[in-house]
This record gives structure tokens, C-alpha cells and sequence, in this order.
């Protein structure tokens, strides 16, 4: 249906997250951005989880071999279809020969678009996500090339031409206030620097990848060593080494790490970290277990009505 | 001795539990994964997480209080696995490097890696990736400075206590000795991987 032209800087294949094979030392994977892909795939009528395209600075373009129905969310510095702009969060209907140009945005860092019946992919370990470091998922594990041919899943047209709501549409800036619970061994850091974490705001470092992103800008001390046997971490969780640089962990996280785990930022906004670019401003704010998981029921019922109608 | 179940809210979406051994996580974990409730169950060498959803917490709760340690079988028995090693050269390029810090010759190193049982402990960090316990105390061995992007699939490490074998290629910051030629990884096997906690093995150098 769509032959790529111009891959971007990294562009890959994330669907559903692997659940339940962790133990195996199998990360999640997925998009960094679970919000942005949902929302995408409910404007062509597909499971919020259904395969879709993660372009990381745009800079994207694919040719239309076939009819489809196509919707762009995320991150969006303009985009057009056959020359003409095209507006995000919107059923879009192509033509072949049409060409669809996805331009690197200013704010936030992953566009995602998504294909009526989703993109095929390869499986592996129960998931069509893309693990690049180990090659496996996606479109042969790798990222998108220039020439590669993607076919959806099913039948690629779509009847109804739909509108994200203005209500729940994500608003990305270069700031982000993100909720986060503390973590097992956050005692582990000095009193200064517990309180550090959230109260001070860090600029994300250069490394933003799949796999994690280092909080700058304030070095975090330990109180002991930090020695600590391999333990189970997650997407989301803050991992602070002994060089005081805390390290949030994105969707490809390892299984396990040996670093003391200083917060975890909580699953109500743990999308917003696949829109963070190096140079942007990050806050903790403090909640607990109960206060997150409460947060994360509101954005749910607030979603609901729009991802399950 | 089994240590008491007593799980500890971590976050919104994870409750984690403290235990004995690295053997006694692997038997925890596989209990947690039997329940719809729980996402993900993840033994770590002396603990073990689960997730949920954040909405199913107080459900989690009720029914992780419910745990005895009687409810997870003990370690299974299980077989001796002989995995042939090809040591040093291509194969393990910091072979020399190690045998230098530890103050050992080639020789003698692979003479004392391949004359003790040695046992998985847990597989994470990476897809496969093989925790095993075994090493002489005396080794205690730091990982690289600066981690290789790339480790072929089979690479064989050592670092701390531990002997590490990548199922899969990817990134890896342990110092190389040698790779196996075993099947470590098929996708269309149940499970995939070849190695599991728990599970004796013995070295040889081929």
C-alpha cells in the first residue's frame, strides 16, 4: 500500500505491547507513545494496539501504491498529501500515486500514523513491536528504508472520515510535568537529593532513545555504594547509576538492572515520555501508589468515551 | 528456608516481594503469572515485581495477601546441560585482558571455568540473556568502560559472580571469553530459549 521513500531518522513498526514474557528478558516494546498511536488508529476504526508507524523527527515521506485510510497523531511540525496541507487527528483517504511528506516537528519528537486494519509486521513473543537492538518484530527487526513496501492488515479503506475531539487531544510542549511515585530504593539517595527529585526541574540529555532517556542538570547523590543485585525494572522507571544522572526507562527498557530504582513515573502519564527532546525541561511531581493509580482511572474515563465509542 | 510473601506497593502499577534465592523468585514468579491480574511477574536474583493495572490495585492486593509460601513448588530437578565453548581468539576478545586481571593463564583459566557445575540463575536485561552462578570467589570481574553496541548472538561473558551468554545479538557490556555454537534462541520452540533458571550446566572447551 505505501512504499517508503524517505524513512526519517528512525522509523519503525510498534503495535501492541509484548506482556507476560518479561521473565524471559523480553522488553515491552510498542510505541513510546501509547496515547498518540490509540488515537490514531481510532480515526481509521482500529484497536488502539493495532500496528501503526513511529517516525522519530519526521522528515517521512511514502508513496500510496493503494487506496487506504490513513490518520496522523503525535508529534506534527506539518505534513502534506499529494502537496497539499493536511491537518493531524483526522481520517485522511488516499489515492495512488498520491504522496504522503511528514516534516520533522518543532515540539515533541515521534508522529505516529496509522493505516486502516493496521500494518503487517512479523510476530515474535506474541507482539508485532519492533525491538531493534535485538532485531526482531517489525519489519525484520530493523527500521524503515527507503524502498520498503507496507501492506495493511485487512481491507485498507474506511468508510467514515473522523475528528479527534479538541477535549483529549494531547498538547505537546517543551516542558513536562510528569506524575511519578517514589521507588524501592529511593532512600538509597541523599536527603538533599530525595528531595531533589521532585522539586527541581531537569533538562533531558542528548541520549533519548527507545530504551531510556538521562535526566540532566542536577547530579543526585547515594547515600550508600548504590551496590545492588539485579532487579526487575520497567517503562517508566527512574534508574539513578553511580555517575548521579538519572536514566527514565521508554517502552524497549531491559528486564532487569542493577541500578538503585529512585521513582517511577506513573502509567497515567507515562505516554508524554515518547514526546521528550533533548533540551526539554521535565518535573516530577510527587504522588502516591493510590493518588497515581486515581489519575489513571480520570484519564481513562476521560478517554473512554471517545478510544471505546 | 522460604522467606515470608510480603509484597510492597512500588509505584501505581507494580507491587514487588523480597525472597531467599534466586531460584525461590523464578518459583514465586511463575505462581503470579498464572493470574489474569497481573501484567508482567518479574524475578529479579533476590525479589520479584508484578504489574497490573492501576485500576485492579485493590484486586491485586486482596489476592497477593492471600499468598503463602507453601504455594509454589520447590525447585524443580533438574538435568545437567554440557555447552561446548569455543574460548578466546574472535570468539572471546577479552579473553587475554581477563586471564591478566585475575592473574591466570588461558589455560588455567578454562581449566577452572570448565571443571564446575554451574547453574542459571535468571535470564534478563536483554531477550535470553543468561545469568549463571558458578565462578570461583576469587573472580570478581568489572564490566567494559565503554559497552559494544553490538555482541554477536552465543557470546560468552563474565562479570561480578556471574557467567553471562547472550541468546540473542545486541548491545553488551561484559568482557567476551568465548561464544557457543549451541541453539540458544529458536522462535518456534516452547519456550525459545534454550537456557532457564534453575537449570546445572557444564562448560567445555571446544
Amino acid at each position: 500500500m505505501l512504499r517508503v521513500i524517505k524513512p526519517g531518522l528512525q522509523t519503525t513498526l510498534q503495535g501492541a505491547p509484548r506482556r507476560g514474557v518479561r521473565h524471559f528478558g523480553v522488553p515491552a516494546c510498542g510505541p513510546a507513545d501509547t496515547l498518540s498511536l490509540a488515537l490514531a488508529n481510532r480515526l481509521v476504526g482500529n484497536a488502539p494496539t493495532a500496528t501503526g508507524l513511529e517516525i522519530t523527527y519526521g522528515g517521512f515521506v511514502a508513496a500510496v501504491e493503494r487506496a487506504c485510510a490513513i490518520a496522523i497523531t503525535g508529534a506534527f511540525g506539518g505534513a502534506t498529501v499529494a502537496g497539499r496541507n493536511i491537518a493531524p487527528h483526522r481520517t485522511l483517504h488516499l489515492k495512488p500515486g498520491d504522496e504522503i511528506d511528514i516534516a520533522p516537528p518543532q515540539i515533541g519528537a515521534r508522529t505516529y500514523l496509522a493505516i486502516r486494519s493496521g500494518f503487517q509486521a512479523d510476530e515474535m513473543f506474541g507482539a508485532a513491536s519492533t525491538y531493534l537492538p535485538a532485531a526482531f518484530g517489525g519489519l525484520s527487526g530493523r527500521v524503515l528504508q527507503a524502498q520498503d513496501r507496507l501492506a495493511a492488515n485487512g481491507l485498507s479503506t474506511y468508510s467514515e472520515t473522523l475528528t479527534t475531539p479538541d477535549a483529549i487531544r494531547p498538547v505537546f510542549t517543551a516542558s513536562f510535568a510528569l506524575r511519578a511515585c517514589k521507588s524501592a530504593e529511593t532512600s538509597l539517595l541523599s536527603r538533599t537529593s530525595q528531595a531533589c527529585i521532585f522539586a527541581e526541574s531537569f533538562v533531558a540529555g542528548r541520549q533519548a532513545t527507545r530504551m531510556g532517556l538521562a535526566l540532566t542538570g542536577h547530579t543526585l547523590e547515594l547515600a550508600s555504594d548504590g551496590k545492588m543485585l539485579s532487579a526487575p525494572v520497567f517503562p517508566g522507571l527512574i534508574q539513578c547509576p553511580p555517575s548521579g544522572t538519572p536514566i527514565v526507562l521508554l517502552a524497549d527498557a531491559q528486564t532487569t538492572g542493577g541500578y538503585p530504582r529512585i521513582a517511577s513515573i506513573a502509567r497515567c502519564d507515562r505516554h508524554l515520555l515518547g514526546q521528550i527532546r533533548p533540551g526539554n525541561f521535565v518535573q516530577l511531581l510527587a504522588r502516591d501508589p493510590d493518588q497515581a493509580a486515581t489519575a489513571y482511572r480520570e484519564k481513562k474515563a476521560l478517554l473512554a468515551p471517545w478510544l471505546d465509542g | 528456608m522460604r522467606s515470608e510473601v510480603k509484597f510492597k506497593r512500588l509505584a501505581d502499577d507494580v507491587f514487588e516481594c523480597p525472597v531467599g534465592s534466586p531460584l525461590e523468585a523464578q518459583n514465586l514468579a511463575r505462581v503470579l503469572r498464572a493470574s489474569r491480574l497481573v501484567e508482567d511477574a518479574v524475578p529479579g536474583l533476590n525479589r520479584v515485581a508484578v504489574t497490573f493495572e492501576p485500576d485492579r490495585a485493590d484486586d491485586v492486593q486482596a489476592w497477593l495477601d492471600t499468598l503463602r509460601p507453601t504455594d509454589w513448588p520447590a525447585s524443580e530437578p533438574s538435568n545437567t546441560l554440557e555447552v561446548d565453548i569455543a574460548y578466546g581468539g574472535a570468539d572471546g576478545p577479552d579473553l587475554e585482558a581477563v586471564c591478566a586481571t585475575l592473574g591466570l593463564s588461558q589455560t588455567a583459566f578454562i581449566a577452572q571455568h570448565t571443571a564446575q557445575t554451574h547453574t542459571v540463575e535468571m535470564l534478563g536485561f536483554t531477550p535470553g540473556f543468561a545469568y549463571i552462578s558458578g565462578l570461583s570467589d576469587a573472580w570478581s570481574l568489572s564490566r567494559l568502560s565503554d559497552p559494544r553496541p553490538r555482541v554477536p548472538a552465543g557470546s560468552v561473558g563474565i562479570s561480578g559472580r556471574f557467567t553471562g551468554v547472550y541468546a540473542l545479538a545486541g548491545p553488551g557490556g561484559w568482557p567476551l571469553i568465548g561464544r557457543t555454537a549451541a541453539a540458544l534462541f529458536e522462535a518456534d520452540r516452547d519456550p525459545p530459549f534454550l537456557l532457564h533458571p534453575g537449570q546445572h550446566l557444564r562448560f567445555r572447551s571446544v
